[in-house]
């Protein structure tokens, strides 16, 4: 993971020098949290849930700060992800089948997001 | 009106993390077993084909060719009736005992089968004097009292097993300790495949009768075939020429069914005959042991069913079910193709006698006694009523038929109907078979806007109830209720509810009634959906399934049509339960049932947006029309509205149901009580996931599922239906999956089992399913313990 950071060449490692895996994460997560947040707001317009709206936000700060290589975004998105699974269970219980479009994708996306640990770590150093 | 379909869809969203689960799958062993190799039969059909008994044994393809011909240049003559075979059957009536040998022989130099007249065709001529003479008197004595039947067991006689359509046998070698032994005995391979435009159009659905030693099927296509039931040899075929336009919705042919004539001595021919109804509406007769179509019967053994039913538009009016024969009379309704116009051929419901095919009566609820035996010259049977296109049963003994109606033409829009098609459409119609008089009619819906036509065959039973028993019908719905109706008077012998203040809706206030009736008894349905039912891979289409929700009407069951907005119909018109049918174990007083958990996502289009859309009915599309999905957007022409259905709501994102499994289950119900034995999943994820990819998940996350069980004596339920193309034994006591085998293509089709020499085999049509997205093919599969 380190060596692509030395290819990038010390002139950007002072201003610009966050992994290429957490911008790559960074960005994915805010174009997710761009459509959750958008559909989310749709939604409970339409009188349903606020959950998806909520998680959209979660979803831009956590790609917001991955972006600039902080590990804020880590805390974040862990805490987005233990909302998500007190809501799923409020809302299905332990009916697993209706746990997987709830649980699945995000906790995928939180396995992404802690092996970003050592790199975050690396930049603050 | 409709036959259902479904998909396949669903599913197992874990898939998105894993690559994939362990894959149980044992890829299917055609090398098992003894495999009927299609080049063989094909080889020994050609031959034949140049032989004089042609007709009976032609190879697919040049019957095809054959029947295409013809069809095109006279649509009431069939290949039948081609000057050979004519010849052919003439000479072997007539009582030739020489000739029908050779023309025997020679027609089935590689089918083996010995079709032989083991008995004496040279009294044939005299046996049929005499016949001639009794003829009235014969036809007569046994309509005023029950003929015998056959009984299931070493044989699979009917369609639903026994007369009572109970799906069950009381064989016991295969059982719950040794059914995980269970092989490939044979494949039989029909040669009934797509051809042309008929590819994309086959859902064959086909279940055998077995009688003495030998299976009898049809093709998707309706060619007749017998076959020996140890081994799959072909013993004749008989390709009644269906051309490819004739295809309603899909390619099907659900069954036969078989009448011995009280009145003809053992071994004339057409003593025994095969009755099928077929694509084009035809009814056919021939001789059970050679194939030969019955002399006596209609015109060549043909009776052309479009008579009297108005312009001929080939695939608008087909029969898919086979027909009930209660004493001596033949009883058919027709598939008329949904929602294309309210001018659409008639519903009418006709007898025939068995041994000439002469009209017995009609019944047509439009002009019941005008036409009770056939329209006046130059009219026809009233248009667009509500019709039958799954199978009735027969009930001998009280001369009754019980007819699971449909829905009028125009499925979605009422206010044009009549007075007639409101009192009995999507009823349970009990007619005296001798007359064609309503004995009683029992309704499931009013006013019925959904298309929930009554789908399954009804079984008969002797109700336990106050310590004796009750003659009793059982009468599942799409709607999941199903209903225990006295036999004899159509009453229910468990409180029917009344759902009172249900919504009216903005369409037609005045039509829609916000009264329904459901089952105390015992209903297949679930709870009303709810937002957090929404379902998807992710939770963006999940979220987008949840805004389609509460864009939609929905106010729960029987929510009425909308045209602003789309409507969310649950359960959707695949049921419930559906032409599958339910089994029942009488001797432990279960009823099996399987059935569906899925909503539609509808719409009624405007007049005007149907024009736009370009919306045509069948009778002013070319060939290669209405191939889709049935409902995916149907003219209806004659009411305001077009509809367009999303058949079990699938989300154009993934392809996959907005709603959470599962989509299919499998339930044992008390017969006595109608309370939950046990309530199962039935189907895996192994074919199903987004975008079509199957998962390879061996979880049973419960699919949709077309085709009922077998309930044996041994406590083993076999049954397919499901869209992971498995074919499984169920323990009846828990609902565990004993065993299971990956079929070549979808199991849509009832199973059966029976005997020969001491050894038990049950089977299965692996011929998969267009809409259930299954695959084709033309397999008949026989399982049986090694020997």
């Amino acid at each position: 993971m380190t060596h692509s950071i030395y290819n990038e060449g010390t002139h950007f490692e002072e201003r610009r020098h966050t992994h290429w895996a957490a911008v790559f994460i960074g960005v994915l997560c805010v174009l997710l949290g761009i459509v959750l947040f958008a559909g989310g707001v749709w939604l409970a317009m339409l009188g349903g849930s606020w959950y998806y709206a909520l998680a959209g936000i979660g979803l831009l700060l956590t790609g917001w700060f991955l972006a600039r290589g902080l590990m804020s975004g880590v805390y974040v998105y862990l805490v987005t992800w233990v909302g998500t699974l007190i809501w799923a269970y409020w809302e299905v219980g332990t009916d697993w089948w209706a746990q997987v479009p709830r649980v699945v994708a995000p906790t995928v996306i939180l396995i992404l997001v802690l092996l970003l640990i050592p790199v975050l770590r690396h930049r603050r150093r | 009106m409709k036959h259902s379909p479904l998909w396949t869809a669903l599913c197992a969203s874990a898939a998105m993390g894993l690559a994939l689960g362990p894959v149980m799958a044992q890829e299917a062993g055609e090398t098992d077993g003894i495999l009927v190799q299609p080049g063989e039969t094909e080889s020994g059909t050609a031959a034949e084909s140049e032989a004089p008994g042609a007709g009976l044994t032609a190879s697919p393809t040049e019957d095809d060719t054959a029947g295409d011909e013809t069809d095109e240049d006279e649509p009431a003559a069939e290949a039948s009736s081609e000057a050979a075979e004519e010849d052919a059957a003439t000479g072997a009536e007539s009582g030739d005992e020489a000739l029908a040998e050779e023309e025997t022989d020679e027609a089935a130099p590689a089918a083996t089968l010995d079709v032989a007249p083991a008995e004496a065709p040279d009294d044939a001529a005299e046996t049929e004097e005499d016949a001639g003479e009794d003829e009235a008197q014969s036809a007569q004595s046994f309509r005023d009292q029950p003929q015998e039947q056959r009984e299931v067991g070493t044989d699979w006689p009917f369609w639903g097993g026994d007369t009572n359509a109970q799906r069950y046998s009381p064989l016991n070698q295969i059982t719950r300790e040794n059914v995980g032994e269970l092989e490939r005995a044979f494949v039989f391979n029909s040669g009934d495949l797509p051809e042309g435009t008929a590819d994309g159009k086959y859902s064959p659905e086909t279940t055998p009768l077995k009688v003495g030693d030998d299976l009898l099927i049809c093709g998707a296509m309706n060619e007749l075939i017998s076959i020996k039931a140890d081994t799959g040899e072909e013993n004749w075929r008989y390709d009644p020429g269906v051309p490819n336009e004739a295809i309603p919705y899909g390619a099907t042919c659900r069954g036969v069914s078989l009448w011995t004539n009280p009145a003809a001595a053992e071994g004339d021919t057409c003593a025994t005959r095969v009755i099928e109804a077929t694509l084009d509406a035809k009814l056919i007769a021939v001789d059970v042991e050679t194939g030969m179509p019955c002399e006596g019967f209609g015109e060549n053994g043909t009776v052309d069913l479009w008579q009297d039913i108005g312009e001929r538009v080939p695939g608008w009016y087909a029969v898919t079910a086979p027909p009930a024969i209660v004493r001596g009379v033949i009883v058919t309704g027709a598939q008329v193709k949904d929602g294309q116009a309210e001018e659409a051929p008639s519903g009418v419901i006709r007898g025939f006698d068995a041994e000439t095919g002469e009209l017995a009566w009609a019944w047509d609820l439009g002009a019941e006694e005008q036409n009770r035996n056939g329209p006046p010259e130059g009219e026809v049977y009233t248009r667009g009523t509500p019709n039958m296109w799954t199978t009735a049963t027969a009930d001998e003994e009280l001369g009754l038929v019980y007819l699971p109606m449909g829905n009028s033409s125009v499925d979605y829009y009422g206010s044009n109907r009549s007075e007639a098609e409101e009192e009995y459409s999507t009823s349970l119609v009990a007619l005296d078979a001798t007359t064609g008089e309503v004995a009683w009619s029992f309704q499931t819906v009013y006013n019925d806007v959904w298309d929930y036509d009554l789908g399954s065959q009804v079984t008969l039973v002797d109700f336990p109830q106050d310590g004796g028993t009750v003659p009793a019908v059982i009468l599942p719905s799409k709607q999941g209720d199903i209903y225990i109706l006295d036999r004899e008077t159509g009453e229910s012998l468990f409180d029917v509810e009344e759902i009172t203040g249900l919504p009216k809706g903005d369409i037609e206030p005045d039509y829609i009634s916000d009264v329904q009736p459901s089952s105390t008894y015992h209903t297949l349905r679930h709870d009303d959906l709810t937002a957090r039912d929404m379902w998807g891979f992710s939770p963006i289409d999940q979220l987008w399934c949840r805004i389609q929700f509460h864009r939609a009407n929905y106010d729960g069951f029987y929510t009425p049509p909308s045209a602003d907005r789309h409507f969310i119909q649950f359960p959707g018109y695949n049921g419930g339960s559906d032409w599958g049918s339910v089994a029942v174990d009488p001797e432990r007083g279960v009823i099996i049932a399987n059935y569906n958990n899925i909503p539609n996502h509808n719409r009624l289009i405007p007049r005007e947006e149907a024009e736009e859309r370009n919306l045509r009915p069948i009778y002013e599309q070319d060939e290669e029309g209405g191939s889709g999905a049935e409902g995916a957007g149907d003219p209806q022409i004659g009411a305001p509205y077009g509809i367009d259905v999303n058949a079990g709501w699938r989300s154009p994102l993934t392809q996959m149901p907005c709603t959470k499994p599962p989509y299919g289950g499998i339930r044992a119900i008390d017969l006595e009580t109608g309370e939950t034995l046990w309530d199962e999943p039935i189907g895996t994820a192994r074919r199903n996931g987004p975008w079509g990819i199957p998962s390879f998940l061996p979880l049973k996350i419960g699919t949709p599922n077309n085709g009922g069980s077998v309930v044996t004596e041994s406590g083993l339920i076999f049954i397919g239906a499901a869209t992971d193309n498995l074919f499984r034994a169920i323990d009846i006591e828990t609902g565990e999956t004993l065993w299971q085998d990956v079929l070549p293509a979808g199991g849509q089709a009832n199973p059966i089992t029976y005997e020969v020499d001491g050894r038990q085999y049950v089977m299965i049509m692996a011929g998969g399913h267009h809409f259930m997205e299954t695959g084709v093919s033309d397999a008949f599969i026989a399982y049986a313990l090694p020997e």
